[in-house]
C-alpha cells in the first residue's frame, strides 16, 4: 500500500540513544578486587595507631581511609552516603555469608569443621 | 478573537449565587441615619437566608462558593460583629435580640469553622476557594479578638447562658444545641492558626497565642470554661469533648515547666538561653573563621592530594592548605551527586508532625494569665473533666472523634507536668526563709491529679498505644508515649514526697505499671522501631525509654524479689503445680507447698538479674540506630537531650559490654565529628566535656580492638549479625550447651 511505495525511506530514522546506566554500588562490586578484599589488604599495611594520648588522630587516621578506599571504589557518592549503600547490603545473605568466612579466617585455629551452611 | 480583560478575569464564583449573597448581604442592614448600624426590616429573616445558602449550596452540593462571597463581601467584620455589638446589652432580656444573636452565631461558626481538606470528598471547587477562605478565616479571628466596641467572645458565651441555666434534665435540643454552638465558636477562635504555607498581610502577633489568651482573660472565658468543666457529668454531659479542645488548643505547645518558675528565675533562665545561644553562635562564627580563606577569593591556590598507586586529585582553594584532615572533607563535600532521600508520607503528616511539637512563647502578661488559668483548672476541674473524659473515650461514646484520645493523653502529659511543676516551686518558695508562704505543697497530696494516675487509665494508655502502634498512627502513638513519660516522673516525684500516703502510693503504681511484663517488651519494642516519624516522635522515643530504663533500674534495685506477669513463666509454674498435684496426689498439701516455694524462690533468684536480662533486650542494633539518628541532631539538642544520649551510649559500651555494636565507621564519624569538628558541639556547653571524655574512651577502645581483631576492620562497615557479635566482643566463641 501507501507506506511500501517509498520503501520507508522517506521515513525518518528515529535513533533512540540508549542512556548510560548509572554504575551501581552493589554485592558484586563491592565483593571486587578494589571493594573489601582491598580494604583488607591496606588495613593491614597501612593501618597504624599511636595508641594512648591519639585517640583522635588513630580514629581521623582510620576514618580517612575508608574514606579514600570508598572514593576509589564507589567515586560518584559521598562518604557518608556511600556508607549507608554498603551497610545496607551487609543484610543481604550473600553479603552475610562473606562476613562470617572473613571472621573465621581471622580465628586462631580451624579446628571446626566448616559449618553446613554451604 | 480577541479576548476581554473580562473575559480573562473569570468569576470564579457562580455569579447567580453572588448575586443571590450579595443581595441578602446587602438586606441585612448598613449604616443608619445616626452614624450607627441599623438593622434591615427582615434581618432575622436574612440572617436564616444566609446560613441556609452555607448549609445547602457548601455543605451538601460541596462546595466553598458561598463562604467565599461572603469573605468577599466582608460579612462578618461589616455585619454580624455590627448586629453582635448592637444587642448584645440587650440580649438576656429581650427574646427577639436573643433571637437574632442566635442567627448570628449560627453564622459566625461555620464561618469560622478550621478548614481542612479531606481528600475523599474534596472537590476542584475545595482547593481553588480553600487558600482564600483560610485567610479570611485569619482576618474572622483578627476582627473578633481585637473588635473595640463590644466584647464578642462574652457576647457568645452571654448568648447560651440562658441555656446553661436550664437543669439538665429539662434541657432541650435547642437549649443543648445554642451552648454547643456557644462553645464550638471558642474552640473555632482558640483553634485558628495563620496557615503556614501562604503568606499574609496582617500582624502575626495580632492572633498569637499570647494574644488569645489575653482577650480570653479581659472577656472572663476563663471562667466559662472553668464552670463549665467543673460540673461536668452534673450539669453538662456531651460537652466535655468541647472543652478538651478549647483546652487543648489553648495549651499545646506551652512549656508549663517555664509557666511555673518564679519570674525571676524565669528572667534569668531567659538570659541564660541567650547567653548560650549568643555562645553558641560565637563559637559557630570561630569554627568558619578558623577554616576561612586569608586571601582573596581569586587568589587561585590548586593543592595536590598524593593516593596510592601514584595517582592524585586535585583541590583548590589555600584554606586546604597544610590541613589534611580538611582537604579530605573538601573532597568530600566538592561531590555533585547525593543519595535520593526516602521522602514518602510526607504529605499528609506535615500538619499533624507539628501540632504539639513547635513550642510556643508567650507574653509576660499573657503567661501570668494562662498560669492563673492553669492553677485555678487543676484545683477545681481537672479531676472531674479526665474522669468524665476517660469514661467517654472508654466508651467510644459517638461524640470522641479521632483527634480526641490523642488530645486527651498530650493534655494528661501536660497537666501532669504542670502540677509537677507548681509543686516544685511551692516546695521552693517555703524553704526560702525570707518568704512567709506556708508549706502548702506538703500538706495537699498528689490528690489533683489522681483521676488519671490509676489503673484505669493505665488500661486506657496501654490499650492506647498498642492500637496506635499496630495502626502506625505516629503521632497517636508520641501522644501516649509523652503522658506514659509523664506519668513515670510523677510516680518519681511522689515517692520523694514527705507525705507517707503519697509514697505508699507511689510505690503501688509501680508495683502496677512494672508488673505486666507487656508494657516492658511495648517499650522495647517501640524503641526499635523507629524509622522517619520525624524529630517530635524521635524525641518522645528517646526520652520514654531513657526514663523508663532508668526507672525500672532504680526500683529493680530496691525490690529484689520484683516479680514480673509474663504469660511464658506463669504457664510453666502452672504446669509444675499441676505435676506436682496430679502426680503425687496422696502427699499433695505438703509438696505443692514446697513446691510452690520452691518455684516462688526460683522467680525471686531469676528476678535479682532480671533486670540485666531486660537491659540486654533493651540494647540491640536497632535501639543503637534509633538514638543515632538522634544524636545526629546534636547541634540542635540540648544539654538534657544530649545527657540522655550520653547515658545510653555509655551504658552501650562500658555497661553492658557490648560496645561491638557501636563499631560502625558512620557511628565514629558522628563521634568524631561532634567533638573535632567541623561544625561540632561547642566546647564550651555543659554537655560537650561528658562527651569529650566519652568518645575518647570509647575511641580507645575501638582502637585497641581492631589491633587485636583485624577482622572488625571490614565489620566495622555493616551491623553486626548476632552470630557473631560474640565472637568479635570477645575473641572466642560463646560454649554453645551441648545437647544429648
Amino acid at each position: 500500500a501507501a507506506e511500501d511505495a517509498g520503501l520507508g525511506i522517506d521515513e525518518e530514522i528515529k535513533v533512540v540513544r540508549k542512556r548510560q546506566p548509572i554504575p551501581k554500588l552493589d554485592e558484586n562490586r563491592l565483593l571486587s578486587d578494589p571493594g573489601i578484599p582491598k580494604l583488607r589488604k591496606i588495613s593491614k599495611e597501612r593501618l597504624r595507631f599511636k595508641g594512648k594520648g591519639h585517640e583522635y588522630g588513630d580514629i581521623a587516621r582510620m576514618l580517612n581511609m575508608y574514606q579514600l578506599w570508598l572514593d576509589d571504589l564507589y567515586p560518584r557518592a559521598k562518604f557518608a552516603d556511600g556508607l549507608v549503600m554498603i551497610e545496607k547490603l551487609g543484610h543481604t545473605k550473600r553479603i552475610q555469608l562473606m562476613r562470617k568466612e572473613w571472621i573465621d579466617e581471622g580465628k586462631p585455629r580451624h579446628t571446626t569443621e566448616p559449618d553446613d551452611e554451604d | 478573537a480577541q479576548t476581554t480583560l473580562d473575559e480573562w478575569a473569570k468569576d470564579p464564583v457562580d455569579p447567580e449565587i453572588r448575586a443571590h449573597v450579595y443581595s441578602l448581604i446587602t438586606a441585612l442592614g448598613g449604616i443608619g441615619d445616626d452614624g450607627t448600624y441599623s438593622l434591615g426590616d427582615d434581618a432575622l429573616l436574612c440572617l436564616k437566608d444566609l446560613r441556609k445558602w452555607l448549609k445547602f449550596a457548601d455543605g451538601q452540593l460541596n462546595r466553598r462558593d458561598v463562604a467565599r462571597c461572603m469573605a468577599e463581601a466582608n460579612l462578618v467584620k461589616g455585619d454580624l460583629l455590627e448586629i453582635l455589638a448592637k444587642i448584645s446589652e440587650r440580649i438576656m432580656q429581650d427574646r427577639l435580640k436573643h433571637k437574632l444573636a442566635v442567627a448570628t452565631l449560627e453564622l459566625l461558626v461555620p464561618l469560622t469553622w478550621p478548614f481542612e481538606i479531606d481528600p475523599v470528598e474534596a472537590t476542584v471547587n475545595h482547593h481553588r476557594h480553600g487558600p482564600y477562605i483560610q485567610l479570611a478565616q485569619i482576618g474572622y479571628k483578627r476582627a473578633i479578638l481585637q473588635y473595640d466596641r463590644a466584647r464578642i467572645l462574652q457576647t457568645a458565651i452571654r448568648i447560651a447562658l440562658p441555656s446553661m441555666a436550664v437543669p439538665l434534665r429539662e434541657r432541650t435540643p435547642r437549649d443543648e444545641g445554642i451552648i454547643r454552638i456557644a462553645l464550638y465558636f471558642i474552640r473555632n477562635i482558640a483553634m485558628l492558626s495563620p496557615p503556614r504555607n501562604a503568606p499574609m498581610d496582617i500582624d502575626e502577633a495580632e492572633i498569637s497565642r499570647s494574644t488569645t489568651i489575653d482577650t480570653f482573660q479581659e472577656q472572663d472565658i476563663f471562667q466559662a470554661i472553668l464552670s463549665v468543666a467543673s460540673s461536668i457529668g452534673e450539669d453538662f454531659v456531651t460537652q466535655d469533648v468541647v472543652v478538651l479542645e478549647i483546652l487543648f488548643y489553648l495549651l499545646k505547645g506551652i512549656d508549663a515547666e517555664k509557666l511555673f518558675m518564679e519570674d525571676k528565675k524565669l528572667k534569668s533562665k531567659n538570659t541564660d538561653e541567650l547567653k548560650s545561644l549568643i555562645q553558641k553562635e560565637k563559637a559557630m562564627l570561630a569554627g568558619y573563621a578558623r577554616h576561612a580563606p586569608t586571601r582573596h577569593n581569586r587568589f587561585g591556590t590548586m593543592i595536590w592530594v598524593k593516593r596510592d598507586e601514584d595517582k592524585v586529585s586535585t583541590i583548590s582553594g589555600q584554606d586546604v592548605l597544610g590541613k589534611a584532615q580538611k582537604s579530605m572533607q573538601k573532597m568530600d563535600t566538592s561531590k555533585k551527586w547525593n543519595k535520593p532521600k526516602y521522602t514518602g508520607r510526607r504529605k499528609d503528616g506535615e500538619q499533624e508532625r507539628e501540632e504539639f511539637d513547635l513550642p510556643v512563647t508567650l507574653t509576660p502578661s499573657a503567661r501570668k494569665r494562662i498560669k492563673a488559668f492553669v492553677e485555678e483548672f487543676l484545683d477545681s476541674s481537672f479531676n472531674p473533666l479526665f474522669l468524665h473524659l476517660r469514661k467517654a473515650i472508654e466508651r467510644e461514646t459517638e461524640r470522641v472523634e479521632t483527634r480526641h484520645p490523642r488530645q486527651y493523653f498530650y493534655l494528661v502529659s501536660w497537666f501532669l507536668r504542670a502540677e509537677c511543676a507548681r509543686r516544685r516551686t511551692m516546695k521552693e518558695k517555703a524553704a526560702d526563709p525570707k518568704s512567709n508562704e506556708a508549706l502548702t505543697a506538703e500538706d495537699e497530696s498528689y490528690g489533683l491529679v489522681a483521676e488519671v494516675m490509676n489503673q484505669e487509665t493505665f488500661i486506657l494508655l496501654n490499650r492506647f498505644m498498642q492500637k496506635s502502634q499496630d495502626e502506625k498512627a505516629w503521632q497517636d502513638l508520641n501522644a501516649g508515649m509523652k503522658c506514659f513519660t509523664q506519668i513515670l516522673l510523677t510516680v518519681q516525684e511522689m515517692s520523694e514526697s514527705a507525705l507517707e500516703d503519697d509514697q505508699e502510693i507511689a510505690e503501688n503504681t509501680q508495683n502496677r505499671i512494672f508488673y505486666e511484663e507487656a508494657t516492658h517488651d511495648r517499650v522495647v519494642h517501640i524503641l526499635r522501631s523507629y524509622k522517619d516519624q520525624g524529630f517530635g516522635y524521635l524525641d518522645a522515643v528517646t526520652e520514654l525509654s531513657h526514663v523508663f530504663l532508668r526507672m525500672l533500674e532504680r526500683y529493680s534495685k530496691q525490690n529484689v524479689d520484683m516479680q514480673v506477669r509474663s504469660k511464658r513463666r506463669a504457664r510453666k509454674i502452672r504446669k509444675k503445680q499441676a505435676e506436682a498435684q496430679g502426680l503425687e496426689g496422696e502427699e499433695e498439701g505438703h509438696v505443692s507447698e514446697t513446691e510452690d516455694i520452691v518455684a516462688a524462690q526460683r522467680t525471686v533468684s531469676e528476678r535479682k538479674f532480671d533486670f540485666t536480662r531486660f537491659a540486654a533486650k533493651f540494647i540491640n542494633q536497632s535501639s543503637v540506630n534509633t538514638f543515632v539518628a538522634f544524636t545526629r541532631y546534636y547541634s540542635e539538642l540540648d544539654a538534657e537531650q544530649l545527657k540522655r544520649a550520653h547515658r545510653f551510649f555509655y551504658r552501650v559500651a562500658f555497661k553492658l559490654d557490648i560496645a561491638v555494636l557501636l563499631y560502625r565507621v558512620d557511628i565514629l564519624q558522628l563521634f568524631n565529628k561532634m567533638i573535632k569538628g567541623p561544625e561540632g558541639l561547642d566546647q564550651e556547653s555543659p554537655a560537650f566535656k561528658e562527651w569529650e571524655e566519652f568518645v575518647r574512651h570509647f575511641f580507645r577502645t575501638v582502637v585497641k580492638r581492631v589491633q587485636d581483631r583485624p577482622e572488625l576492620v571490614v565489620e566495622m562497615l555493616f551491623s553486626k549479625i548476632p552470630a557473631t557479635i560474640f565472637y568479635l566482643e570477645h575473641g572466642y566463641d560463646r560454649e554453645l550447651p551441648t545437647r544429648t
